[in-house]
């Protein structure tokens, strides 16, 4: 008896332009739009047009695409990334939200990877970058040049991070939250009590300067003069687009069988032979790296860093975007990233009651759509064709 | 030598409103095998129903005993309707979501009731003076100031203790908790009414929350909004470190985690920012040592 | 279709559009052309009483200006919170100074906000006037020409709080201050001239500003046994140390800072323990000055709700001189920045303003208040300086 499979068509591509081209002109829209009113109707339009899409199926369309031309979607990403930065080339608070945006997605991105593949519970994600910005505080004045000091920041991140790993790898559930819990309160009272790392006055940083490239000079390409924060925001657009790839690989290679494996039923994975300390160890590494790098730049981008920029509830917000995204989907990172970066700030009137809010959506989302808005595709592991 | 004992009083009372906290915490995860996170706002959602109490008993111009009666019933009335309705309306529909979510979801809760506070209590976003009820001044014994209303308020926090320990160890109801507890499958097929047992263990456990509120009222004589995530978090660390499930666990670790803090303020006095610091350190290694708590939780897991 | 009829209505159209043009078209040339300027300050936490007080005075002087119908421009306040954090305030600073329709700033009743902020301003070349925050570093540390502040600096104040104690025959305290630059800056001085005064300071304590228990430091203090307990550093903290300085039964006199002026801190601890702290602040006393009764007045007809608190004054003498500055040299940032270098003499309701090379003030002179029946009473007045009531523990009162 022979099994034939039909090969499947490659999905259109149409779709995942239309997608990118819309996804671009809606973050155009929503950034330089300030009078409420209008940026009420424009989030309005938006959120519709999301529903319809999903209703239908232009999401699974785009999916697909996406998975299946992998090298026009990383074209048309790029396409739209310069598109953005032309349209927002005057906005300085623009570029700016649009770089902590990133910042925040990568973080979560490497929380993904924790979380969503290896199933450890880190609520400390704020205390890494913290980790990374403070790095960059006390070693930039040293002399230490602006890219090390990135590198060095994700070192730092993932040295203090072994210290947990005994702690990580010895407890199960609710234990293992605590570890984190706990160094996330620690980390912060401990840099409120001593003055080397500033206290609570915090420190201040020099901005960055890259291969000799001075991060406050604005940039002029044919005529259009960029304001100086696209620097930072296309550095961070790189270190993101970098931590998707090495994210979407890890995710389509064995280690990634082999993490899901840990994740869902530890007992059975290590019956199998899966040493599950050492994956455990490479996920909870590879995310804390993620962060540090992202901490150091965050810190050098706004020239200031405090142990108030990195509490317990923002290490609670970066948990919060993963759910939100969909735990296990790293592409669901971004736009739920963008939701919660973004919105509180420019919604201006419900400044106020924005950590209620959000608190309030987060358990919707979790009480009617546990899986959040791009819920992780199962793995199809397709079997050869005989 | 008199300072030590100064400190150790002072930790005697703050150790008493941690276990008060942990007793919660323990008590909700032996029956639901959830966290709590809530727990701690819970009690401030009742140390604020305490102020208003004490408010309005004395606008009415009632006498001091009578206020302070009410204050108490306030705070644990308020904070045991919070912590039932909390668990009916999101815990049990919950109850078999991944724990993540369910951390989440909790935390989040305890993020609403927070920011309500902040938001919508007249002069939410601060401090909030609690007026004294309890006798002022105290007994002065070789240099060591013991004041009047922290003997009060540590007896009676202690006998709260006691209280709903002999609940649970010797009566009908907490016979009921205990068999949920265990096995819920089995208890409700031996005729225990599941969901409103589980009500009514939150509801207990809230009440705790609510008197450990007026207590920290009375002591500190001063309450805001934020004070729940601190003692939420010590309060869960004292839970775990005495074992989950286990309620001479949870008193234990309040204790323990008071201990460490009176440590190292009573050591070092000008490091005292750094008491935290020590002690969830102290807790980390704790429970990397012993990954189940210091009365271990028995637990059987089917492969 | 009746052609007669549609070309009816469409010449009706057309006139009613023509004079709705028209009308719109004086309506702007009677316009005056509007102008944005920044207010920024602690609108939410511990802090907000003072936040809201300067805010609800720098929109009474924007309003008092607008009214003006000689003035060439429409004045607009945008307030924003900076939360006294000092991560908050500065991405507040740096959202205000990348918005180039906001062509002046008056920031910051926080010290530690402010000196994480002053870089951003100079940046961005922002102008701003300080309209609180006392630290000297602020406007000392560098020189850049857009930094200004109405305020005194806290060097004045510790100068003549260290003799009023020597005076009064106090000779033991001890200081407890913030760990932020505020109280660290604070201590220094309070140290300085303590000593120079032939004091003694029996020992130093640094709080983080949100530690809440305070009896580790505070057992350490009863054993030190000093007459004087001096705090630096601001009101929720000192409310604390007052409130938990009661509970351990300690007596000593306690000495205050600007920080701690206003109704804030005696709505915090209550009237009873509130009674007879002392403070020295860098302002001379409002009600007595013409000024004062002007902007008090004024204050109370606004209806506002809240005081106008401490620095309330300050704020409004701080947002006029910016309007001031702006009719003369316009709303261009570059001009008003040198505009501001040359304030000489500007009258306000406190006291003319002149600043110095550093955009410093240099005019506020030091008041002693003592706090007497749940109101703050400038020493003089009061009746401790009688002798009818005296400090704790006071030798020489």
């Amino acid at each position: 008896m022979s099994i034939s499979m039909q090969s499947r068509r490659k999905a259109a591509i149409w779709p995942l332009a239309i997608a990118v081209a819309l996804s671009a002109a809606a973050l155009i829209a929503l950034l330089s739009i300030d009078d409420q009113i209008t940026l009420g109707v424009t989030l309005g339009v938006i959120a519709a047009g999301c529903v319809l899409a999903a209703r239908f199926g232009a999401v699974a369309a785009t999916e697909a695409a996406g998975a299946d031309h992998p090298f026009v979607l990383r074209v048309l990403v790029v396409l739209a990334a310069i598109a953005v930065l032309i349209g927002l080339r005057n906005d300085n608070f623009g570029l700016l939200m649009v770089t902590t945006v990133l910042i925040y997605a990568t973080v979560c991105i490497g929380l993904t990877i924790q979380m969503g593949y290896a199933g450890l519970f880190n609520f400390a994600g704020a205390a890494f970058l913290g980790i990374g910005g403070y790095t960059a505080a006390l070693l930039g004045p040293k002399g230490v040049p602006d890219l090390l000091l990135l590198a060095l920041g994700g070192f730092a991140a993932v040295v203090v991070g072994s210290l947990l790993l005994l702690p990580v790898l010895r407890t199960r559930g609710h234990y293992a939250a605590l570890a984190t819990l706990a160094f996330s309160i620690l980390f912060n009272v401990f840099l409120d009590a001593n003055d080397i790392f500033g206290g609570p006055q915090g420190l201040k940083l020099q901005g960055m300067v890259l291969f000799g490239w001075d991060f406050t000079n604005d940039i002029t390409i044919a005529g259009y003069t960029i304001s100086s924060y696209a620097n930072y925001a296309i550095l961070a657009g790189l270190l993101t687009a970098a931590a998707m790839m090495l994210t979407g690989f890890i995710d389509r290679s064995w280690i990634g069988v082999w993490l899901d494996a840990v994740r869902l039923d530890e007992v059975a994975a290590s019956v199998f032979g899966l040493k599950i300390g050492r994956w455990k160890i490479a996920a909870f590494t590879i995310g804390n790296f993620f962060a540090g790098v992202m901490g150091a730049l965050y810190a050098k981008m706004t020239g200031f860093i405090a142990p108030s920029n990195f509490t317990f509830g923002d290490s609670l917000t970066m948990v919060s975007i993963v759910i939100l995204g969909g735990i296990g989907n790293r592409w669901g990172v971004l736009p739920a990233a963008l939701i919660v970066v973004l919105l509180p700030e420019k919604l201006q009137f419900i400044q106020e009651y924005r950590f209620l809010l959000f608190s309030i959506l987060v358990i919707i989302i979790l009480v009617a759509w546990p899986d959040g808005l791009i819920a992780r595709r199962l793995r199809k592991l397709e079997f050869a064709r005989r | 030598m008199a300072a030590v004992f100064q400190h150790i009083l002072n930790g005697l009372m703050q150790g008493t409103i941690y276990g008060l906290v942990a007793m919660g915490f323990t008590i909700f995860f032996g029956v639901m095998n959830v966290i709590k996170f809530s727990h701690g706002d819970v009690l401030t959602f009742g140390a604020f129903a305490a102020i208003v109490a004490v408010w309005t008993t004395s606008g009415l111009g009632l006498p001091i005993w009578l206020q302070v009666i009410f204050v108490f019933l306030a705070a644990m009335l308020v904070s045991a309707v919070a912590g039932a309705a909390i668990s009916h309306f999101l815990i049990m529909p919950l109850r078999n979501a991944p724990p993540l979510n369910m951390l989440l979801m909790t935390m989040m809760t305890g993020t609403v009731l927070r920011e309500t506070i902040r938001l919508f209590f007249p002069n939410g976003t601060n401090s909030q003076r609690f007026p004294e009820l309890l006798p002022v001044g105290g007994l002065n014994i070789g240099g060591v100031f013991i004041r009047y209303d922290g003997m009060i308020l540590i007896a009676s926090g202690i006998a709260s203790i006691a209280i709903v320990h002999w609940i649970i160890v010797h009566t009908r109801f907490g016979l009921a908790v205990r068999a949920v507890a265990e096995d819920s499958e089995t208890a409700r097929t031996m005729g225990i009414n599941f969901s409103r047992t589980i009500l009514l263990t939150f509801a207990l456990g809230s009440i705790t929350a609510g008197f450990a509120g007026a207590l920290f009222g009375l002591y500190y004589s001063e309450i805001n909004y934020g004070m729940g995530l601190l003692l939420a978090i010590i309060g869960f660390s004292a839970a775990i470190v005495g074992g989950l499930g286990n309620i001479w666990g949870a008193i234990l670790g309040g204790y323990l985690f008071a201990g460490l803090q009176t440590f190292v303020v009573a050591a070092a006095p000008s490091m005292s920012d750094y008491k935290n610091v020590f002690a969830f350190i102290c807790v980390i290694a704790l429970i990397t040592l012993r990954p189940t708590g210091l009365i271990a939780e028995r637990k059987a897991e089917r492969v | 279709m009746d052609l007669m009829r549609w070309s009816k209505r469409l010449a009706i159209l057309a006139a009613v559009s023509a004079f709705a043009m028209v009308a719109l078209e004086s309506e702007q040339a009677f316009a005056k052309e509007k102008v944005k300027i920044a207010f920024v300050g602690p609108m939410t936490g511990s802090i907000s009483p003072h936040g809201i007080g300067g805010r609800n005075s720098a929109e009474l002087a924007v309003k008092i200006m607008n009214s003006d119908p000689k003035t060439k421009y429409e004045y607009q306040l945008e307030v924003f919170d900076d939360e006294c954090k000092p991560n908050v305030g500065v991405q507040v600073i740096t959202k205000i100074a990348s918005d180039r329709s906001i062509v002046a700033a008056i920031p910051h009743y926080c010290s530690a906000t402010a000196i994480a902020t002053v870089d951003i301003f100079h940046r961005f070349k922002l102008p701003m006037v300080i309209w609180a925050a006392v630290l000297p570093e602020i406007t000392y540390a560098q020189k850049y020409p857009e930094i200004h502040r109405v305020s005194g600096i806290l060097i004045g104040q510790n100068r003549v709080g260290a003799q009023f104690m020597k005076e009064h025959g106090y000779t033991t305290f001890v200081s407890v201050a913030d760990s932020t630059d505020y109280g660290k800056s604070m201590n220094k001085y309070f140290t300085q001239f303590t000593l120079e005064n032939n004091n003694k300071i029996l020992g130093t304590f640094s709080v983080p500003p949100d530690q809440q228990d305070l009896s580790a430091e505070l057992t350490k203090i009863k054993e030190l046994n000093p007459q004087v307990i001096y705090f630096g550093g601001l009101t929720p903290l000192g409310a604390r140390l007052r409130t938990q300085m009661e509970k351990l039964g300690i007596t000593a006199q306690f000495e205050g800072n600007s920080g701690i002026m206003g109704d804030n801190y005696i709505n915090a601890v209550g009237p009873k323990l509130a009674e007879g702290t002392v403070t020295f602040f860098d302002s001379p006393p409002i009600a007595k000055m013409p000024g004062g009764k002007f902007f008090t007045e004024q204050y109370q007809a606004a209806g506002y709700r809240e005081p106008p608190e401490a620095y309330g004054p300050f704020a409004y003498v701080a947002t006029r001189l910016v309007m001031e500055t702006i009719e003369k040299a316009g709303p261009d940032r570059a001009k008003i920045t040198a505009a501001l270098g040359d304030v000489k003499d500007v009258p306000s309701i406190i006291a003319p303003i002149t600043f110095d090379d550093h955009g410093q003030n240099i005019t506020p002179l030091t008041t002693k208040y003592v706090v007497q029946d749940g109101k703050w009473v400038v020493w003089e007045d009061s009746e401790y300086a009688t002798g009818k009531r005296k400090l704790v523990n006071c030798p020489h009162c």
